[in-house]
């Protein structure tokens, strides 16, 4: 990001050197610790591998997607359609399976591919149409809901084949003990990251989202950016679809309902600024494992599992809280 | 958004032609819009229905029926006619949650408790309006973004209602009795008409518009919404004002679970949250209505045209398809209204800088 000095906008604040994790994720690191030792501690069942995979698997889409999402919230944008979004991609792919056979990588290239049309037809509205984003994707989660719907016809798919079993939450979907979901998880992260930190367009992004007019000013293709982060997230939600097709069987017509809001409550859990200009994917991985972790804790303590969505909202609170103290500490200063 | 905002230039309205100032009108004035998008969908079906294409007429009678389904959408969407145009990002997610909350206290207070009507009735909007305070503490007092504030009370008021009751419905008799207050009631000259049309959306609308187009404080509210910098340097209350708009948000909200329990006979613990949830299609028809997302613009009788509008489309669908294919056509419609809508008052306001 060059420096511009066009308004007094309130852009990414300057550090004195940016560290590889920062106070908001080493507060999470912290936070996820301490639930993890207390929750070993006082139930036998947590701390077994199969509940460490369970939970680390059913993150896992959380998670993917939300490296898409952290890219468009940090461009000051929203994408609530995602789960949408992810009941077309998981349909086709699962009748292309069944019905014609398709092997793991072409079923896999067509579930990117479906992905990332659903995404552009977002982004383009968002870039061209001057609609606000949370206008867009609302329709657009309808949109995508009925294409579903339609393609679904009157019932769900049954009897998915296990093509996706590899990186499925089953025995044949782990490496070294680990869901091969979250390593796909990881090196995407590990990726985005790199782009989003090193990369000029990857920088770009922050510029978009802390100051649109600034960041133009300055030379950066502001729809480009835009667009390319729907995109993105919609080819996570294509991969986020092939792994929770996994290992096959049932998918229902209700799939996918409800996840952008966890999506969401992960990236902004993990310190993502909802205003733009803020915010890194190492963060939205501790978010998502947040979330799987007080789902998982839930359950075990078998407390009434709609108490889960409270906990989601009150972190979502808290870690916003926190954000916003610093934030008005540091413009204080 | 990616545009500079320049201060657009006025059309020059004397020596424009009359399709430039047909246009300009159906633009800017959105009730003049709706009305006649009204009018082409009730000809259009009842063309549908003459030739034989409905399941059932899409006579009179039917489209009076059919105001039950609009009373809490109109309703939700005037709460988030007052939330969104009080500014910076307003929006109010969780709407439908506290509509499943405060219909649940309902309920437990009518239902299990045995309390007197009148009683359980000013509690449940007082419930309401409790929960919209603290959407309104968050957003206007410690300036957490709309979008997140009620997201996590979304969560939060969602949870505590299905825990409230162990996820069961309460339909006890006093519950089921409330059903009376939601009859049809023989007009003369006039279908038949929901009872609640009279007794609450019709006082709720007035009393809104009196609100926001008559009042001290409407006029504040739109100042804030406008630039609340500019409204803070003219000695309004930002904050309070605000902070005013998600309790009335909430407030009605309130008055919706009334209905709702009424109408379902029971207290539903998802009432205003299973599938897609109330909050969207309210803040679906608010922006058709001509609420501009950015703050400052909206009104009473744009959203309630758009509310009657969205109604009696949704009510002609549900008869042009059979089955389920029917409320899947609904989704489309609701999707391609708001983006379209959106679309148009991006253009009135890019095209002549003001709208309705």
């Amino acid at each position: 990001m060059t420096t511009t000095t066009v308004t007094a906008a309130p852009t990414v604040p300057r550090r004195r050197r940016a560290g590889v994790v920062e106070g908001q994720e080493l507060a999470l690191i912290g936070v996820v610790g301490v639930l993890w030792i207390v929750l070993s501690l006082v139930t036998d069942t947590f701390l077994t591998s199969g509940n460490i995979q369970n939970i680390l698997f059913t993150v896992a889409p959380i998670a993917l997607i939300g490296i898409g999402m952290t890219a468009v919230i940090v461009t000051a944008g929203i994408d609530v359609s995602v789960g949408s979004q992810v009941a077309v991609v998981m349909v086709v792919v699962a009748l292309i399976v069944r019905d014609a056979g398709t092997p793991f990588l072409p079923a896999l290239a067509i579930a990117l591919v479906t992905g990332i049309v659903l995404g552009a037809i977002n982004g383009l509205l968002v870039a061209y149409g001057g609609i606000h984003p949370i206008i867009v994707t609302f329709g657009t989660l309808n949109i995508y809901r009925f294409v579903a719907l339609q393609i679904f016809g009157t019932e769900q798919v049954a009897g998915v084949p296990g093509t996706f079993s590899p990186i499925g939450g089953g025995a044949e979907g782990r490496l070294l003990g680990v869901p091969t979901a979250w390593w796909l998880t990881i090196v995407l992260a590990a990726a985005m990251w790199c782009y989003m930190r090193f990369w000029a367009t990857g920088r770009h992004l922050y510029a978009v989202g802390g100051d649109v007019l600034a960041a133009r000013l300055a030379g950066v293709r502001v729809r480009r950016r835009q667009i390319s982060a729907y995109v993105l997230t919609g080819a996570c939600v294509g991969l986020a679809g092939c792994v929770l097709i996994g290992s096959g069987g049932l998918v229902q017509q209700n799939v996918g309902s409800g996840l952008e809001l966890q999506v969401i409550a992960a990236v902004v859990i993990g310190g993502t600024s909802i205003i733009g200009g803020r915010g890194t994917v190492l963060g939205t991985l501790l978010g998502a494992l947040l979330v799987g972790t007080v789902t998982s804790a839930v359950t075990l303590l078998s407390w009434p599992s709609e108490l889960t969505q409270l906990f989601i909202g009150l972190f979502i609170l808290v870690a916003v809280g926190v954000d916003l103290l610093r934030e008005r500490r540091r413009s204080a200063r | 958004m990616t545009e500079t905002q320049v201060p657009p230039t006025p059309v020059a309205e004397r020596c424009e032609g009359v399709a430039a100032r047909v246009l300009r009108v159906a633009l800017t004035e959105r009730v003049v819009l709706l009305a006649v998008l009204l009018v082409v969908v009730v000809v259009w079906f009842r063309v549908l229905g003459d030739g034989g294409y409905l399941l059932a007429p899409y006579d009179v009678r039917y489209l009076g029926n059919a105001l039950e389904s609009m009373v809490p959408f109109a309703l939700l969407a005037m709460a988030e006619l007052f939330v969104i145009v009080s500014g910076r990002g307003g929006i109010d997610l969780s709407v439908g949650a506290i509509v499943s909350l405060a219909g649940m206290v309902f309920g437990l207070m009518v239902g299990v408790w045995g309390w007197p009507l009148v009683p359980a009735v000013v509690a449940c909007i007082v419930t309401g309006a409790l929960l919209g305070a603290v959407n309104g503490a968050l957003v206007a007092y410690l300036r957490f973004p709309a979008l997140i504030a009620t997201l996590a009370t979304y969560y939060a008021y969602s949870s505590i209602a299905l825990v409230s009751n162990a996820n069961a419905p309460i339909s006890t008799p006093p519950v089921v009795a409330l059903h009376g207050l939601t009859r049809n009631v023989d007009l003369p000259l006039l279908p038949p008409v929901p009872l609640h049309v009279f007794t609450i959306l019709l006082p709720c609308a007035l009393l809104a518009w009196v609100l926001l187009s008559r009042s001290t404080y409407g006029r504040s509210l739109y100042a804030v919404g406008t630039n609340d910098v500019a409204a803070g340097y003219a000695t309004q209350r930002v904050a309070r004002t605000r902070f005013s708009a998600y309790v009335i948000s909430g407030l009605l909200s309130g008055v919706v679970a009334l209905v709702t329990v009424a109408q379902f006979a029971s207290a539903r613990p998802d009432a205003g949250t299973v599938g897609n949830g109330m909050a969207l299609p309210a803040i679906t028809v608010a922006v058709l209505g001509g609420v501009a997302i950015q703050g400052g613009i909206g009104r009473v009788g744009g959203v309630l045209v758009a509310a009657l509008l969205v109604t009696w489309l949704n009510a002609g669908m549900l008869l042009a398809f059979d089955g389920s294919e029917g409320s899947r056509y609904q989704l489309l419609a609701l999707g391609l209204v708001l983006v379209l809508s959106a679309l148009l008052n991006t253009l009135a306001l890019r095209r002549y800088g003001r709208l309705s």
